[in-house]
Formats: C-alpha cells, structure tokens, sequence
C-alpha cells in the first residue's frame, strides 16, 4: 500500500490547480448542503409549531386554518368534549381567526401576503412558549398588536412602533414583537381577536379551535367524539400532524429544486476532477513507473490514485459544508405554499446533513478518479522509466 | 499557419482533456440554460399578461370578495370595453388528491369574451351556456385526468361546502385551448351563478375580482387609479392593478426563491470557469518551452497571450454550441413537457428563451477568456532564456 501522505504531498505540490478543482466540488457541496439545510428548517419551523398534545379543529374539508369558518357557539361545545385538559379558569381552548392581508414587501417588488391571527386573551396562556421579547403586550380589545420576530420590518408598517391598515380608517399599531420558540408564528401578526374580526366581516365565527388534551394519548378518543357528531361538520387533527402536512409540499419542492441542480453540478465538477487527476497521471509517469519498480502492485497504484482523488473532493466538500453552515444565520423568507403567505425559515444543519454531503463529495472524487487511477495502473514500468 | 490556426491545433495535442473540457462546459451550458429558463417561465406569465386587462380585487386580502354591484360600476366606468369576474371555488377531486387545478366559477356572458386567448370549440361553449352545471376544462388538465366532453365530475371544496344532502357535480361541456404562452391550460371554469344560487343567503353575490379590457393600454394606470377613487367612499375599498403587476405580485411571494435560483446559476458558471481556467492552465504550463521557441523566433508577448486567449475561447464556443445543442432538447423535450403537464398552474410555458440562450454562450466566451487571462499573461511575461530552460 502506498502511503497516502505521498498523495496528500502529491496534491499541495499543485496548489493552484489543487484548489480550483477542490473549489468546483466545495460549489456543489455547498448548494447541496444550503438546499438541504431549508429543507430542514422548513420542517422545523411549522413542526415546532405543532405540538402532539393539542388537536386542531377545523371545518370539515378545509386543509388550513384560513378557509376554514366555525361558528363560535361551537368553540364552547367542543370545549366540553372528552379529553380536554382544564385548569382553574376553565378548559384549555383557544379559538382564533387567521386572515392574510397584501402589505409591501420592503426590498422586492409588490405586494405578498402576511398571515393575522386574531387571538383572544387567553391566547399567549394556551402558547407557553409564545412571549413578548421587545415593547409590551397589547391591551385587550384595542387597535394594538404584536409582530413575530422574524417578520419584524420584513414588510411595510411592521416594525415596532409603526402601524398599518386592516381596512380603511382602522389602522393596528404594532406595540410589541413575540417569539415563539422559531415556530411559523414568528411569521404573523397578532391582533385583538375581536377588533380583527370586526374589520374582516368575520363577526361571530373563528377560523379553528385548538384544545390541549390531557395527554397526547387522548387525541384518538376527541376525535372519535368530534367527528362522531356529524350536525358539527368539524374535523380534528393533531396539531403535529397537521404542520407537517402543511411543510411537505413546501420542503420537498426546495429539496427537489436543490437536488436537481445538485446532480447537474456534480457532473460538471466530477469532469473538472478527472481532468485533473488525467493530467496528475500524465505528469507523474515516471514515478508511477518507479513505483512499480520499487514492486507495488497495479492494484495499489489504482487505489492510490482513487485515494488521491477522494481526498482532493473531500476536501472541497469540507470547505463546501463550511460554506453552507455559514448560511446559518441566513432568513429565507419565502411563500409557504399551503398557507399562502410568507414565512421566513432558516437554514438548520443536521449531522445527516453534513454526512450526506460528504458522501456525496467523496461519490464524486471517487468516479472522477477512477478513468485516471485506471490508466496510471495500467503503466508499463521498463516504459515510464524510459520517458 | 494562422495564430487562431495554431490555437486550434494546440486542442487536438491532449485529446482526452479537450474532450472533457467540452463536455464541462457543456453541463454547465446545459444547466445554466435550465435555471434561467425556470426564473423565466416563473415570469413569463407577468411578462406576456395582457396590458389592456385591468384586474380589481378586494384591498386588503384575497381572500375577501366584492359586492356584485361593482361589476356594474365598473363597466359604466370610462374607457372600460368590456368587464367580467370571477371567484375561486377552491375545488379539489376526491379522485385525484394531490391533483391542484384552480377553479373558478366565471360570468357566462363575459368570461371567454375578455380571456379571449382561451379557446372553446363554438358547438361546445354554446352547450355550455344552456348548462346551468356544466363546466368548460383546460386541455392540459382533461388530458392529465382523463376527462371528456361529457363526462361528469363531483368536486369538493373548503370554501363551499356543498349545501346538505348535496354534492358539487359538474358536466364537462367543453374543453379549451391557448392562443397565447402564458395561459394556463389547467383551469376548471364553471357558471358563477350556479355557486350563487346554492349559497346561503347572506353569502349570496359577492364575487371574487373583477376583470376588465380598457380602450387604451397606455393609460392602464389612470383607469386603475379611477377604478379604486371611484369604490374609495364605499365599505369596501379595492385595489386595481394591470394584469402585468398582479402577476408580477406572486413573484414577489417567492423572489427569495427565484433570487436564490439566480445565484446558483452563477455559481455553475464559477464551477465552469475553473474547469476551463484548469484546462488552460495545465496546457500552459506543459508547453512552455514552445512558448520560448516562440518568442526566440520573433513572435511578440501579445502574440502568445492572444494565442492561448483564442485557444480558451475556441473551446468554450464549441462547449458552449454542444451544450445548447442538448439544452433544447432537454429542456422542451423532456423537462419541460414534463413540468407543463404536471406542474401547469406554476409552469404554463417551459420553454428556452432565445435571450437566455445567448446569456449563456456569451457567458461562456467571456468567462473563457477571463479564466485564460492568468495563464496567458504569465506566458508573455516569460523571459524567452528561462522559457527555454524550463522543462515541463
């Protein structure tokens, strides 16, 4: 076996050409790597926000909150249901409202729509994640609401202090911005549930009603009660389930998009490694011819020179991987398309992540390698040592 | 022998290299054209809507609707031909899922007459009109679920649930084509006033938005604007926009996405430039002493950088020419068709761009000669002595 610092040795003897080809794969990697990275911080950030001990409630046939419509004397019969945890003011039920209005996105053209809830006074008791991180909580039954986190400034009027309208003359001032443990709430804004049912037109009913069960366990039988009632016409989900569902399509469009145009890099960076471990071949004949002489085998030549290869598309994949956890301060804000409005992700690594992308890169240097290793395995000694 | 004579000559020494040389730059040509093409066919809907359409839409959301009284307002209005509207059902195939299609219930009078790049056969759109159920389909979606004149398909909503102990069941009377690009041939359009008459009484005619055609496109603007003072006093304000920026307003939902799609397709042209910059490198570096016999025979350093500057750009044209050669096929052949028939409503029209098309070759031709540039002015910079001595 020939030792691999030969190899190592070999490739900082190049450095230029050492590091353009490294480069190539590092591109590749680091698209993988950010592609992957979204799609994982899509899935984390709506499945933060479900939790497998509270059920959603929505009209039956609507696949989000924002199509669904329940009429509020509903909310308290549902409350009472089996399985509901209470504490000493009564149930744990919020029923809230979910609009989207068009604000101005700042720093690109147009209008894009931005998730409202309405939430009642409980609203922040029933999240106890959910707190006010800057400013202060809104009074009840006022114009005051608060913005999440990550849409804060994203959008025209957004910011703390600023205001805009939910419909003529009824302007909402933000007062204040919450967090919510990195969930899809930090991409909404909070209102007063009735002063933005009042300005919808939406008096009297809510969009869905969560209920935190007394134990995750307990989900199968409110369900059971639930849709058993067929006057209600409503659905239940766990809110888990029901997040993830809203994730998938989003993430696996950014997962699919991202390994596309993975794939195709990958060809281009792989032929930049084979013309380069050619040439290394090509410039090294006489050694290989040495080599050969000094009796090591065909086999460990060709290992060798795949080793080589390997090591060089590792080693852009590591500044690949490098590059992309650099993204992860990055907010990718984007339209969720299940909900039809923005909300803003982050780029999340995984050690899965990270592996599979250098798998992929060390997939790359090994067939880049292989045409290379298997011409310089195929020297004749007597006739490299002639050249 | 020519100097670019000499330069292509120089390409056949290392075939081998030459060869993957090409095929790098190919792949990057091939990808490079895919990723502008899907930025395109995002945009193409908003670059080909119509300018002369006008679209009036509640203020503050979508998802609100506006008296049907307006209508009549608006096609009184000044300069305004022809008005129609629309509202979206929401509707979904139990069959089919995971099939999205959008569905619209449309004015039976007006609809086709101001989208008039959708086509219905005219024995079909009259049986439609006598159909009080009937609905008129896209192509691309009839095709995509096996639907035909005649048959009859139950759609379910989670805007409008359907009224007790019925279901939403509709007759496919016609099925339309497109005489323009940006059309989407994936639609469900069915008569407004068979949702309006099904609907409780308090939800009863309101409609989605309203469409109109003005006299005179270069004034969109102004109609727009009159169009929105005209309904400012009443309960409900609207927000009119020509059908270019209503389109252009989707884009904004995912400019993160298409931002992101363009950075990429620089970075394969990066990767590109590498490779090429490599090759370049390499062939110098192997004749440098044929650089010296040059320059002791009497060819001036400009000579030798301009000769291994053509050579890099010989190579990234006959990449460049391989690699769109594929990228037509690919794209609209293959990709493209795909992505049409399944991804209609997102892709309308996934076609190459002839303006993306020329984007990448002269991408390709400055980024070779960029990318030759180091290695061709460390060449002329060679003292011709020291060249000599050089071996590679």
């Amino acid at each position: 076996m020939i030792p691999i610092r030969y190899n190592l040795r070999s490739l900082a003897v190049r450095k230029a050409t050492t590091f353009a080809t490294a480069f190539g794969i590092a591109l590749v990697v680091f698209v993988l790597a950010a592609a992957l990275m979204l799609a994982e911080g899509i899935a984390r950030t709506l499945g933060a926000s479900g939790r497998s001990d509270v059920a959603i409630v929505l009209r039956k046939g609507s696949e989000n909150e924002l199509s669904s419509g329940i009429d509020d004397p509903q909310v308290s019969l549902v409350a009472a249901m089996p399985g509901v945890a209470a504490d000493a003011s009564g149930p744990l039920v919020t029923g809230e409202v979910v609009v989207v209005t068009a604000l101005e996105k700042l720093g690109a053209v147009g209008l894009s729509n931005v998730q409202l809830r309405g939430v009642p006074a409980n609203g922040f008791a029933f999240r106890p994640a959910a707190r006010v991180v800057e400013g202060r909580a809104p009074k009840p039954g006022t114009d005051e609401a608060l913005v999440g986190v990550r849409i804060r400034g994203r959008f025209r009027g957004t910011d703390l202090g600023q205001s805009f309208d939910l419909r003529k003359g009824r302007p909402i001032t933000i007062v204040g911005v919450f967090a919510d443990d990195g969930s899809s709430h930090e991409s909404e804004i909070w209102c007063d549930l009735d002063t933005l049912r009042t300005a919808f037109g939406r008096e009297g009913t809510v969009s869905a009603i969560r209920v935190r069960l007394t134990a995750p366990s307990a989900f199968e039988g409110f369900q059971t009660t639930l849709e058993a009632d067929k006057r209600l016409g409503l659905a239940a989900s766990r809110e888990s389930s029901y997040y993830e569902k809203q994730s998938s399509g989003t993430s696996t469009f950014i997962k699919a998009l991202g390994g596309a145009v993975a794939v195709f890099f990958a060809l281009g960076a792989m032929i930049g490694a084979t013309i380069t471990m050619y040439a290394a071949v090509a410039n090294r004949t006489r050694e290989i011819g040495t080599l050969r002489a000094l009796g090591f085998s065909r086999a460990s030549i060709l290992a060798s020179f795949v080793l080589e290869s390997v090591a060089l598309a590792l080693g852009g994949g590591l500044l690949g991987v490098a590059g992309a956890l650099a993204m992860r301060g990055v907010r990718f804000s984007m339209m969720n398309f299940a909900s039809w409005s923005e909300v803003v992700f982050t780029f999340e690594p995984t050690a899965s992540i990270v592996t599979t992308a250098l798998v992929f890169a060390g997939g790359m240097g090994l067939l880049g390698g292989i045409l290379p290793a298997v011409r310089a395995a195929g020297i004749s000694p007597t006739a490299a040592m002639r050249a | 022998m020519t100097l670019f004579g000499l330069a292509a000559r120089n390409l056949t020494r290392n075939k081998a290299r030459t060869a993957l040389t090409v095929l790098g730059v190919a792949v990057a040509v091939v990808t490079f054209v895919f990723l502008r093409t899907i930025v395109s066919a995002w945009t193409v809907a908003a670059d080909f809507a119509a300018k002369d359409r006008i679209v009036t839409r509640h203020k503050i959301t979508f998802i609100m609707t506006l008296p049907k009284r307006y209508v009549d307002d608006v096609r009184a209005a000044e300069g305004v031909r022809r008005a129609t509207f629309a509202s979206w059902f929401g509707g979904r195939d139990p069959a089919h899922e995971t099939e999205f299609f959008g569905t619209f219930g449309v004015d039976t009078d007006s609809y086709f007459d101001v989208y008039d790049e959708m086509v219905v056969p005219a024995e079909q759109f009259e049986a439609w009109k006598q159909d009080r159920a009937g609905a008129i389909v896209g192509d691309v979606l009839a095709q995509k679920l096996g639907w035909k004149v005649g048959d009859r398909v139950t759609l379910e909503s989670g805007i409008f649930p359907a009224p007790p102990g019925q279901t939403w069941t509709f007759t496919i009377d016609g099925i339309y084509t497109a005489t323009a690009k940006s059309v989407d041939r994936s639609t469900f359009h069915f008569h407004w006033a068979y949702l309006n008459d099904a609907l409780p009484e308090r939800a009863r005619d309101q409609v989605g938005w309203i469409v109109s055609r003005i006299e005179d496109p270069s004034r969109s603007a102004d109609r727009s604007r009159a169009l929105d003072d005209l309904f400012d006093p009443r309960d409900v304000q609207t927000l009119s926009q020509d059908e270019r920026s209503f389109n252009a307003s989707f884009l904004a939902g995912i400019s993160a996405v298409l931002r992101a799609i363009d950075i990429v397709s620089l970075a394969i042209l990066a990767v590109m430039g590498l490779v090429l910059g490599n090759t370049i490198a390499m062939g110098v570096r192997e004749r440098t002493s044929e650089y010296g016999v040059l320059r002791a025979i009497g060819f001036l350093p400009g000579a030798i950088a301009g000769f291994i500057v053509a050579e890099a750009v010989l190579l990234g044209v006959v990449g460049g020419a391989l690699g769109l050669a594929v990228a037509y096929p690919f794209v609209e052949g293959g990709v493209g068709r795909w992505l049409e028939e399944n991804m209609g409503s997102m892709f309308p029209y996934f076609r190459v761009m002839t303006s993306d098309a020329l984007m990448a070759l002269a991408a390709v031709v400055a980024l070779a000669a960029a990318s030759s540039l180091v290695p061709a002015l460390g060449a002329a910079r060679l003292r011709v002595t020291e060249a000599l001595r050089r071996v590679a």
